[in-house]
């Protein structure tokens, strides 16, 4: 313990910090732009999905087969198949593209089963008493179904972001420069793994804690008054 | 684009990949088990253990949900070497999988002791059950049946996880993935094989996770 003390000073060192703030902001807008991407795909995903909307049942199925295909590949695996599938597509991409897209197509998977809980957790008559005023299924989902919706979708959702928070620790492995990759890049210099990975791990800690507390705020907050 | 996808290559390797799948699955019971048990402990620890133990348990609980699995690995492989703590890579993973897991279910079957309410035993007190009977045929039924969905859930959450143990060199199925990757050069065969391995292994595990939990808990639900 008393050799990590000594240490401190020469670890957190102005390069260092500047190092390792860099890569703390990387890891917020990988995680950023893919939860945002997957977010919008999850939408369109559940819209296909939602009977009322999309009344063609194969297309239903192949928006169900997704989801069920991204959801029980592990993240690593996942990385890896964008990372060789963009190559065999011939693009010259960046890594933070073959990790966001990584992320964005688990964020897709997951996001389009809490948009379908939350379509669904409306009562089914909302969706009659909307073809009666003649609305059209999209007009009923955005002024009917998903004013109501939103609670239900958005806290599950956000706790879903936190695993992905935690899951682009995985994406060290093709070399972006995020938080666990510096950290190796860190220890590689020297410095003792104990203060490399405990560091990354507080930091972590900071971006998924405040990040579940705004989850459980947005639970009481969104609560619809009859479930208050 | 002058890549053109060859599968005849990589098959020599299925059975090879499918020892995989069963070591990677060896690994996530193994894991499941101990981190039952600590989840198990930690949980009766914030119900009803004395103040300063649940703090102890509670912040260990709330540190490892909020950060990353692989870091913790990492910190167990590389710092824990420093303070005489020395461990393959198969028991850093483990030990890595089993503590990560352990917060999860912690969180999991306290939800589950929270939904035993009082009446029940009061109820079995009224019918004259003695205190071994309530808890026997009244608060265990109960609680294995609140607890069997999120518990297996968390099962193949922790067979998912278990491809992480390919960073630190454990051949599972992605180690061994990684190892006909070097072998072959037919990266995005390889890969997207052993994707639907996972793909298999996960569906058949949910699969006879719910026929077990339909006729031995009578819970309802579909595997999908």
């Amino acid at each position: 313990m008393p050799s990590i003390l000594e240490e401190l000073p020469r670890f957190f060192n102005y390069y260092n910090s500047i190092f390792l703030a860099k890569a703390f902001l990387y890891t917020l807008v990988l995680s950023f732009v893919g939860c945002g991407v997957g977010f919008l795909a999850g939408f369109v995903l559940a819209i296909l999905r939602t009977r009322r909307i999309n009344r063609w049942a194969g297309l239903r199925w192949l928006a169900t087969l997704w989801v069920e295909v991204w959801r029980r590949i592990p993240f690593l695996v996942k990385l890896m198949v964008v990372f060789f599938a963009f190559q065999f597509a011939g693009g010259n991409v960046s890594m933070f593209t073959v990790a966001a897209t990584t992320i964005a197509l688990s964020a897709s998977a997951f996001s389009a089963e809490n948009i379908r809980a939350g379509i669904e957790s409306v009562h089914p008559n909302q969706w009659d008493a909307a073809e009666t005023m003649n609305m059209g299924g999209l007009t009923a989902l955005r002024r009917v179904i998903l004013p109501q919706a939103w609670s239900v979708i958005i806290p599950p959702s956000m706790t879903y972001s936190v695993g992905l928070v935690k899951s682009t620790s995985i994406a060290s492995q093709i070399g972006v420069l995020e938080m666990t990759s510096v950290a190796k890049i860190l220890n590689q210099k020297g410095f003792s793994a104990a203060l490399c990975f405990g560091s990354i791990l507080l930091m972590y800690f900071v971006i998924c804690y405040s990040l579940n507390r705004l989850a459980a705020y947005m639970e009481v907050r969104l609560a619809l008054p009859r479930n208050r | 684009m002058n890549y053109t996808l060859q599968f005849g290559q990589v098959t020599p390797y299925l059975w090879y990949l499918a020892g995989g799948a069963w070591i990677a699955l060896q690994l996530a019971v193994v894991a499941f088990i101990i981190g039952w048990a600590i989840g198990l402990v930690c949980a009766s620890i914030t119900e009803y253990g004395p103040k300063p133990a649940r703090i102890a348990v509670r912040s260990y609980v709330v540190f490892v949900l909020n950060t990353p699995l692989l870091v913790q690995i990492f910190f167990i492989y590389f710092a824990l070497p420093d303070y005489g703590i020395l461990l393959d890579s198969y028991d850093a993973v483990l030990i890595g999988l089993a503590l990560n897991a352990g917060a999860y279910m912690s969180e999991i079957q306290r939800a589950g002791f929270r939904s035993i309410r009082r009446e029940e035993i009061e109820a079995a007190e009224t019918l004259g059950f003695t205190r071994v009977q309530s808890i026997r045929y009244v608060v265990v039924p109960h609680i294995l049946k609140v607890l069997y969905p999120p518990l297996s859930n968390q099962f193949i959450i922790i067979t998912m996880s278990t491809s992480i143990a390919a960073i630190f060199g454990v051949e599972e199925l992605t180690g061994r993935a990684y190892n006909i990757n070097s072998i072959t050069f037919r990266s995005l065969e390889v890969f997207s094989i052993s994707a639907v391995y996972y793909i298999v292994l996960t569906i058949v595990a949910s699969t006879i996770l719910y026929t077990v939990g339909r006729y031995f808990f009578r819970i309802k639900g579909s595997v999908f």
